[in-house]
């Protein structure tokens, strides 16, 4: 099924990933060592190489806040039941937040450069800088980058009590792409330019959507779609108001969050949403209902709970 | 628990530690080899089982030397057991 036909928005407060049958995936002996996190993220990365024909990437990138939530859960719980003795080494060394990156390494055989950036809300974008500047150093380089969140049960507990999940349901995700400097026949879309900014003064958030839209020769009526994170979380009404009525009120705007929940690497799933919604050239009515006209360039912004903002500007190929 | 009953409630718990995938304990046979060959393990599960026999059984493997003869099968694993609490006792 298409995927972008298949979207839906989700009910109650707390969304799960749709996972597929591992199995027919990834070998049986190797499963059983991934958590459900590692499984998502090594699923996606495979996925993610057959579609670009590419079989040992120049580097792999990956994203993650949370990092490997369920095996550092076990493991803590299993220090606390057997008072810090008789500890099983699998929760241990899975429990690290570049284990995903480093399980696609062994499965793919690849030596190259591997990096995990744990940036919270930026570390999508973070590791997406990582690889604008590798492929600035490297144009012949094909670069795996993506990013991996999980919820899991404690996790969701505990930060539902932080009040996170007030306002917009809890979610979790995994997704990985192929970058590249020379567009190929299967290339979803060109990623023109990226803009993180951290707790933003007056004006900040503006001057950065000005400036990235400059450096890429846009002006405000050129963006067909803009794509937002927002939320009923009153803090980032604002800011969300600001963009969407001052710098973009012509523009048709679609919000992201109600299909994938809040999690700190949601902005991956917008890039995924906005890159497939370029290559198909076909906008999903729950994003924008009844679009019509050029759909060439789309810009995401995004605000993390603890204020991480970010713009990511994607044009079509 | 008698030898033959000890070696099922094995298989069991090696499957439930180890997470073997599409394994049911009538696929291990009490002879077979569980490294490399057999069951395929490695050197993490060893010391997934080293913490299984202490937690589940109670017993302690005191020198590492021997962990290549304890843990060549399920039945070896179940007279390592057997003799170790008859020493004790």
């Amino acid at each position: 099924m298409d995927p972008l036909t298949g979207l839906k928005a989700l009910s109650g407060n707390r969304f799960t990933c749709e996972e597929p049958d591992y199995m027919q995936l990834i070998e049986p002996k190797l499963i059983r060592r991934m958590s459900r996190i590692i499984r998502m993220g090594v699923a996606t990365a495979m996925d993610a190489l057959e579609q670009a024909g590419v079989k040992d990437p120049s580097a792999i990138i990956t994203g993650t806040a949370y990092g490997c939530l369920e095996d550092t859960g076990i493991f803590l719980q299993r220090m606390v039941e057997n008072k810090e003795e008789m500890l099983t080494p699998t929760a241990f060394i899975q429990s690290t937040h570049n284990t995903v990156g480093a399980q696609v390494a062994l499965l793919l055989k690849c030596h190259s450069y591997n990096n995990t950036y744990v940036q919270r809300g930026h570390s999508f974008e973070t590791a997406l800088l990582d690889t604008m500047l590798l492929l600035g150093e490297n144009p012949a380089a094909s670069v795996l980058v993506g990013s991996a969140d999980e919820t899991t049960n404690q996790s969701f507990v505990l930060l539902e009590r932080f009040g996170l999940f007030r306002h917009q349901a809890s979610g979790e995700g995994a997704c990985y792409f192929v970058a590249g400097v020379s567009p190929a026949a299967g290339s979803l879309a060109k990623m023109a330019g990226l803009k993180t900014i951290f707790q933003p003064g007056d004006h900040a958030v503006e001057k950065a959507v000005h400036s990235l839209l400059s450096q890429n020769g846009m002006k405000p009526a050129d963006i067909h779609i803009l794509l937002t994170g927002r939320t009923n979380e009153p803090s980032t009404a604002t800011y969300y108001g600001m963009v969407e009525k001052t710098i973009f009120p012509l523009t048709p705007a679609g919000q992201f969050k109600s299909l994938c929940g809040e999690y700190p690497t949601a902005s991956a799933f917008a890039f995924w949403l906005a890159a497939k919604i370029l290559k198909q050239q076909s906008v999903p009515s729950i994003i924008c209902p009844s679009f019509t006209g050029q759909l060439k360039n789309i810009l995401i912004y995004n605000i993390d709970t603890a204020g991480y903002h970010s713009l990511m500007l994607l044009t079509a190929c | 628990m008698n030898r033959e009953q000890l070696i099922e409630d094995l298989k069991g718990q090696i499957i439930e530690q180890l997470n073997l995938q599409q394994v049911t304990p009538a696929d291990i046979k009490a002879d077979d080899p569980l490294f490399n060959e057999g069951l395929g393990l490695d050197s993490i599960d060893a010391l997934e089982l080293i913490v299984l026999l202490q937690q589940k059984y109670s017993v302690k493997l005191a020198n590492a030397e021997d962990g290549p003869k304890v843990f060549q099968s399920v039945g070896s694993i179940a007279d390592f057991i057997i003799a170790t609490k008859a020493e004790k006792s």
